[in-house]
């Protein structure tokens, strides 16, 4: 009555495979619809610095006013910052902590347009000396656009929070992402405490440094830790 | 010198069980509308179970030679277990597979499932009666009984997820030790119930094997065991989602100052959701393959199983997977509703709408089987909601490194 025999009927074997084979084809079209869009790599030319590094003296790492942190901006615990703008859309960029710590990059790789980003998700690859780190979305959302000028021009990715913006997002969940952000008197303490914690990891090394007065130059990582910096840049940029 | 005097330290009594509130305070924050419906619920549905057991099945319930598990077997047994399944899933999403960032969900969805499963205990030493003669199990070695191996795994895996539980119990209690030694426990504990887990849900299904004449053939299946053990991950799954909806809306006031992305988990656990169920359609349409029982699909219970099918299963894999890709929390939440809702739908047809289809006399539960259940799942309700407001369930312990 029920036929659970498995050589009895052949034409229950075909659709039992037509369904397997069936499924196995939804199933790649199914996962990659779950997992959203892919992303592509913006390639960027090689750039070669135009000075040569100042030296770091880890006595003038002084907490706060080194790095600097505008007030209208939400900053993501791994160094990206999030501003909203007046139509609803996300601007995202590295800070300028982060600009110091990495320094010059060669390459900067940018989310393709269209493609959805969950926040704490590695958004941006920069690759400078054959190695390459992670930059974290500080907000969820479908990227509208890129700054693929910033992979040409150096000096335009310098400008942390002006022309060296990376990528823009229209974010569905935004008031729930902004929690997991810094702002304001917040995000500038929270700055000054990981300079306190870059300038822990310079002393032990450097020992009595120069009070200069200067300010600390772009690529300390690479000054610090010549051998390992990328593994110092992800650590604070938590990639 | 400062003293603190006793009138104004709180007792631990005070602290611990009343919330910090005198006894009158306490009670008088017990008045509200919900509480009186619980409590109306538990005083009919307290007594019901006494006179169970004074009075007997026959007289309690609409149970027969023909139908001897009826809902109490049917709901709170084979779907409350079920429905515990997050404990496992997220135990082993977190301790396993080391996917740290669902940590703050493990300790609700171990506390579900080990409230799952004594309600579960409880409804089912309902349906059994002479609970003294339950240690029988133990000392028989009854090893042809596929009951055997469901009342070992219930033992051993509500042992399990109670040491589980004991790790933010100790918390709350301040015994450090016990609490450290039982935190370094946690994996080993989870390896166990995942293998206890797997063994249970699935051997619930194998209750069904044998009778392949009784379950209409849309829902038999000689894979009947793989089908409870892949929804019982389903159930899990929208399980946690949706009552972590619930707690943050109910228990709003323990997440301030707790910055858990639970949207962002949920959308998460909405991936595997969605993966999983799509492949749970799949191999439902094989088990009808297999059976040859697709002329079967006309007539009402072929409409039934389509609704099952279509809404309960498909409709909820398409929403997580729309919840998942478009990150909308509400497309996620309602999947997670839909799935909850059709485990339940589907542990209840298998054992009450599509079991003894065939017979002229069909099963329908008395008002007192009803109510009890109703009552059990309330003391559910209560006891999560007593627990969360206490313990380090939903929010870390202040100055624990949870």
């Amino acid at each position: 009555m029920f036929g659970h025999d498995f050589l009895s009927n052949y034409s229950a074997k075909l659709i039992e495979y037509a369904l397997a084979v069936a499924y196995l084809v939804l199933f790649v079209g199914y996962w990659r619809y779950v997992q959203g869009g892919k992303r592509v790599e913006v390639p960027a030319r090689k750039w070669v610095p135009q000075a040569e590094p100042v030296p770091v003296h880890a006595g003038a790492l002084a907490p706060a006013g080194w790095f600097q942190v505008p007030a209208d901006l939400w900053v993501h615990p791994g160094h990206t910052w999030a501003r909203l703008e007046s139509d609803g859309a996300v601007t995202v960029g590295l800070d300028d902590f982060g600009h110091k710590l990495i320094g010059p990059v060669g390459r900067v790789g940018l989310p393709a347009p269209g493609s959805s980003l969950a926040q704490g998700e590695i958004a941006v690859r920069l690759g400078a000396e054959g190695a390459s780190v992670g930059l974290i979305s500080p907000v969820e959302g479908t990227v509208t656009a890129v700054n693929g000028a910033v992979s040409s021009d150096p000096e335009r990715f310098a400008d942390a929070y002006g022309r060296g913006w990376l990528f823009q997002v229209r974010p569905p969940r935004l008031e729930a992402n902004l929690k997991q952000l810094f702002a304001g008197e917040a995000a500038r303490r929270w700055t000054e405490e990981e300079g306190q914690r870059l300038s822990a990891r310079m002393s032990p090394d450097m020992g009595q440094v120069l009070q200069d007065g200067g300010v600390p130059i772009h690529g300390i990582a690479r000054e610090l830790e010549p051998a390992r910096w990328a593994d110092l840049v992800r650590d604070f940029f938590r990639s | 010198m400062a003293h603190v005097t006793a009138a104004t330290a709180p007792s631990w009594f005070q602290d611990k069980i009343l919330l910090g509130m005198s006894l009158r305070q306490y009670l008088r924050s017990l008045l509200t509308p919900l509480n009186g419906l619980a409590f109306a619920i538990c005083a009919v549905g307290l007594p019901l179970i006494v006179y169970r057991f004074a009075a007997g099945l026959g007289a309690t319930t609409n149970l027969s030679q023909t139908q001897p598990w009826g809902l109490w077997i049917g709901f709170d047994m084979m779907t409350g277990i079920a429905l515990a399944a997050g404990g496992f899933t997220i135990g082993a999403t977190v301790e396993l597979f080391g996917l740290d960032e669902y940590h703050p969900i493990e300790r609700p969805a171990i506390l579900t499932g080990f409230l799952g499963y004594v309600l579960a205990v409880l409804g089912l030493i309902c349906d059994l009666g002479r609970p003294w003669n339950m240690v029988q199990v133990m000392v028989r070695n009854g090893t042809a009984s596929v009951l055997f191996e469901v009342a070992w795994c219930v033992m051993c895996y509500t042992s399990v997820l109670a040491l589980e539980f004991a790790v933010p119990f100790f918390e709350w209690l301040g015994w450090k030790k016990a609490h450290g030694a039982l935190k370094k426990a946690l994996l080993a504990l989870t390896v166990l119930s995942v293998m206890f887990s797997t063994m249970h849900q699935s051997a619930l299904g194998s209750l069904y094997i044998i009778a392949p004449g009784k379950i209409h053939p849309l829902w038999y299946s000689p894979w009947i065991f793989v089908f409870f053990f892949i929804t019982a991950i389903i159930a899990g799954i929208s399980m946690v989602i949706f009552e972590g909806a619930i707690s943050h809306i109910t228990f709003h006031k323990l997440f301030q100052g707790h910055h858990v992305d639970f949207d962002k988990l949920s959308i998460g656990l909405a991936k595997a959701g969605a993966l999983v169920t799509f492949a749970y359609f799949f191999l439902r349409l094989q088990g009808v393959a297999d059976a040859h029982a697709w002329g079967e699909i006309k007539g009402f219970y072929g409409a039934w199983w389509l609704v099952e099918m279509l809404g309960f299963v498909l409709l909820p894999s398409l929403l997580y997977a729309y919840g998942a890709r478009n990150r909308s929390v509400k497309a996620v939440r309602l999947a997670a509703t839909l799935g909850v809702a059709g485990v339940v739908l589907n542990r209840l047809n298998i054992s009450l709408v599509a079991y003894n289809w065939n017979q002229a006399q069909r099963y329908l539960p008395s008002w007192m089987e009803i109510w009890v259940s109703l009552t059990l799942v309330t003391l559910g309700v209560l006891s999560f909601r007593w627990i969360v407001n206490r313990m380090p369930v939903l929010r870390p312990m202040a100055g624990s490194g949870h």
